[in-house]
């Protein structure tokens, strides 16, 4: 990441409604490869709270994958398949 | 989960050897997800495991409702938000804390514009331990907790998401949003609590 410049970038983002939206969009895979290109290589690049952010939004997905997912208990498995495979067989 | 739902595909007529593979090659690699999804719905780990087993028992006594090259996990796990809303939600200890119709008309109001722009820092979020992520998801609303771990855990895109919980894009859209802005929220009150132990 490149140091900013405090001079040259925007301190408030005129539309960060939009912005906001946009950065979701690219976040969840839905945004078409143009918008992408546009918000992250333009947008993003000179709008501090935008590139903020973007980095928040980022460390909130990663920590929700990391944190909130878990493995089904074994007995569980075992529980459905003693259920369900007598089925393929007894047929 | 009412048995037009799962007709509503044209039916196969699947083989004892194919139905065999479905299970075991389609259904059964999803179970993880499909515990986390119940789990997270219930809050119990109980109650989530006779869901997940319900769940897979029906997948099985309609298999011929899945077209097979279709998307099992999207198919599986609106089953299981169908027999969670049925069976699960009316029993839950969880108080129903948010009217429908109220929910949908606060998506629609100017409310949903308000920038909600929490105090939350990336470094703050870095020092949290685990547990107050997964305490700030499940301190959620039960309808925004689901879009989170569909979106965001699960992977789910939008249309898929409108699919399992029979509702327009648009509103998977700013339910999202808004679950996201929730999450933050409760974020950022863990990270100022933080902040005064460490003062
Ligand atoms: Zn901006």
């Amino acid at each position: 990441m490149s140091n900013p410049d405090q001079n040259e970038k925007k301190q408030e983002c005129q539309n960060q409604r939009e912005c906001m939206e946009m950065l979701q969009l690219i976040l969840d895979g839905e945004a078409s490869p143009d918008q992408k290109e546009h918000f992250l290589m333009h947008h993003l690049e000179d709008c501090i709270p935008c590139y903020k952010n973007y980095h928040l939004e980022l460390t909130v997905r990663e920590l929700l994958k990391t944190n909130c997912t878990g493995q089904a208990p074994q007995e569980l498995i075992d529980s459905i398949k003693a259920k369900v495979i007598p089925n393929f067989l007894s047929r | 989960m009412d048995h037009m739902e799962l007709e509503e595909s044209p039916k196969q007529q699947y083989s004892d050897k194919e139905k065999e593979n479905i299970f075991n090659n389609e259904f059964m690699p999803h179970i993880n997800s499909m515990y986390n999804f119940a789990y997270r719905l219930t809050l119990d780990q109980d109650d989530s495991k006779d869901l997940v087993q319900d769940t897979y028992l029906k997948a099985y006594r309609f298999i011929d409702s899945f077209q097979q090259g279709t998307n099992a996990k999207a198919w599986l796990f609106r089953i299981l938000k169908n027999s969670f809303i049925n069976d699960y939600r009316k029993k839950s200890k969880e108080p129903s804390k948010v009217d429908y119709q109220e929910v949908e008309s606060y998506y629609n109001s100017e409310e949903v514009d308000r920038q909600i722009t929490p105090d939350l820092r990336v470094e703050a979020l870095k020092d949290m331990i685990g547990d107050e992520i997964s305490n700030a998801l499940n301190a959620l609303d039960v309808d925004f907790r689901t879009v989170i771990i569909l979106c965001d855990l699960e992977g789910f895109k939008y249309d898929e998401m409108a699919k399992i919980l029979d509702i327009p894009i648009g509103t998977v859209r700013s339910r999202l949003h808004r679950a996201r802005n929730l999450l933050k929220e409760k974020l950022s009150e863990y990270a100022k609590q933080m902040g005064y132990k460490n003062a």
